[in-house]
């Protein structure tokens, strides 16, 4: 009788781990499935709240060999495993840097201007400004003097509907990816984005960096769907707190707080 | 005690490791194979990022009194399934079933809390809470 409960068991358990993962999927499409009926959209438009379709915090694709000097870069870099904590700048609430924040969780919500796009992230409560002017990307002694940024600097232009936006001057200290993968000041970051349909926007992303990759890094395509009104909505008012909220990353909560005090306990050797 | 494996196989198909890779990680912080039924008080609420926690003071049989935590998801993204820093008050009566922390210690994250009037809220089963 026993041995027919575990054989019952272990008929059911793939069944269950696939309704777990519909599940898991689901909690994402309910957040943007009430714009199914909108049909009407400016490809050239971005505007809105956009949330990735699936949580992946790389560039989506296996990373290139890495140079020597790439190598050198990602020396002593730890990425999570499943039994220990890596050494992530971002758990000290360092920024995540560019395009790292990009391939985060949180939403984030693109306002079109006249001469910028802006990128508003809720996790750090950042805002990546993509000019539109016809500028280019700083170059030679303009780039040097410039100095590294955590998130660059960034120029877009279109080509036919495709926004191209190209970003330079890195942060070395921001990990590429969560797998601590390096990029260098001297990279290129080169975006596609495509307004698909309504709600739908798609992105693709290629790392060029000849000093730290031995080839181009080409990233595969990513989705973000667009939130609707009532997942933006505070207790269903729209009104001021709307929109893209304020997820900073303070010390004193995070790492005093959240880490030292509530996580890292948890995570003790067993008495 | 011949049917405590069984058991366990119940709770393990029951409560299937879900993904943990939040922004801020977890590591193998829980036992996501695990579910705590905990009734009690609560008696405290950290509302702040990256992760709300909530504290509740949970009665044993010995009459003993254990504060358990419990983590939920961030501010933001609980304020927009709806819940907010009062949404729970000190002193209130809840029960929590959370998946408890892998080393046995009395912190947990949330599965879904269950008021008083029967009501289920903060529920990472519905889809409501987007804590990851």
């Amino acid at each position: 009788m026993r041995g027919r409960i575990v054989s019952l068991m272990l008929l059911v358990l793939p069944l269950a781990v696939a309704a777990y993962a519909q599940d898991d999927r689901q909690r994402v499409v309910t957040r943007y499935e009430a714009n199914v009926g909108d049909k009407k959209f400016d490809p050239r438009d971005l505007s809105g709240i956009w949330t990735l379709t699936r949580n992946d915090h790389s560039l989506g694709t296996p990373a290139p060999p890495l140079t020597p000097a790439g190598a050198a870069a990602k020396a002593g870099r730890r990425a999570d495993t499943p039994g220990a904590f890596g050494n992530a700048p971002w758990y000290a609430c360092n920024p995540m840097g560019f395009p790292r924040l990009l391939n985060d969780d949180e939403p984030m919500e693109l306002v079109m201007l006249p001469n910028r796009i802006l990128q508003l992230f809720q996790w750090e409560h950042r805002v990546r400004v993509l000019w539109t002017d016809g500028r280019n990307v700083p170059s030679g002694e303009h780039l040097e003097n410039l100095g590294p940024a955590w998130y660059g600097h960034s120029v877009a232009r279109w080509n036919g509907n495709t926004l191209v936006v190209n970003t330079v001057g890195l942060d070395e200290r921001a990990w590429l990816d969560n797998q601590g993968n390096p990029k260098s000041f001297r990279a290129r970051i080169e975006e596609t984005w495509r307004r698909v349909d309504a709600n739908t926007l798609e992105l693709q992303l290629t790392l060029y960096d000849p000093e730290y990759y031995t080839a181009p890094y080409v990233g595969s395509k990513k989705t973000y769907k667009r939130m609707p009104d009532d997942a933006i909505t505070y207790f269903g008012w729209y009104g001021l707190y709307a929109g893209i909220t304020e997820g900073i990353c303070a010390p004193m909560n995070e790492v005093e707080g959240y880490n030292k005090e509530f996580r890292d306990p948890g995570r003790a050797a067993k008495p | 005690m011949q049917k405590l494996p069984i058991l366990w196989i119940l709770i393990a198909v029951l409560a299937l490791p879900e993904s943990l890779i939040a922004h801020h990680g977890r590591g193998a912080t829980y036992d996501m194979k695990t579910r705590v039924t905990l009734k009690g008080i609560v008696s405290r609420i950290d509302w702040r990022n990256p992760h709300v926690v909530i504290y509740m003071d949970v009665k044993g049989a010995d009459g003993s009194v254990m504060t358990w935590g419990f983590e939920n998801a961030g501010v933001s993204q609980l304020a927009q399934a709806g819940y907010h820093r009062n949404t729970l008050t000190i002193g209130q009566e809840i029960t929590a079933i959370v998946n408890p922390a892998a080393n046995g210690g009395p912190t947990a994250i949330v599965v879904k809390v269950i008021l008083a009037d029967g009501s289920e809220i903060m529920s990472r089963e519905t889809g409501a809470n987007p804590a990851n």
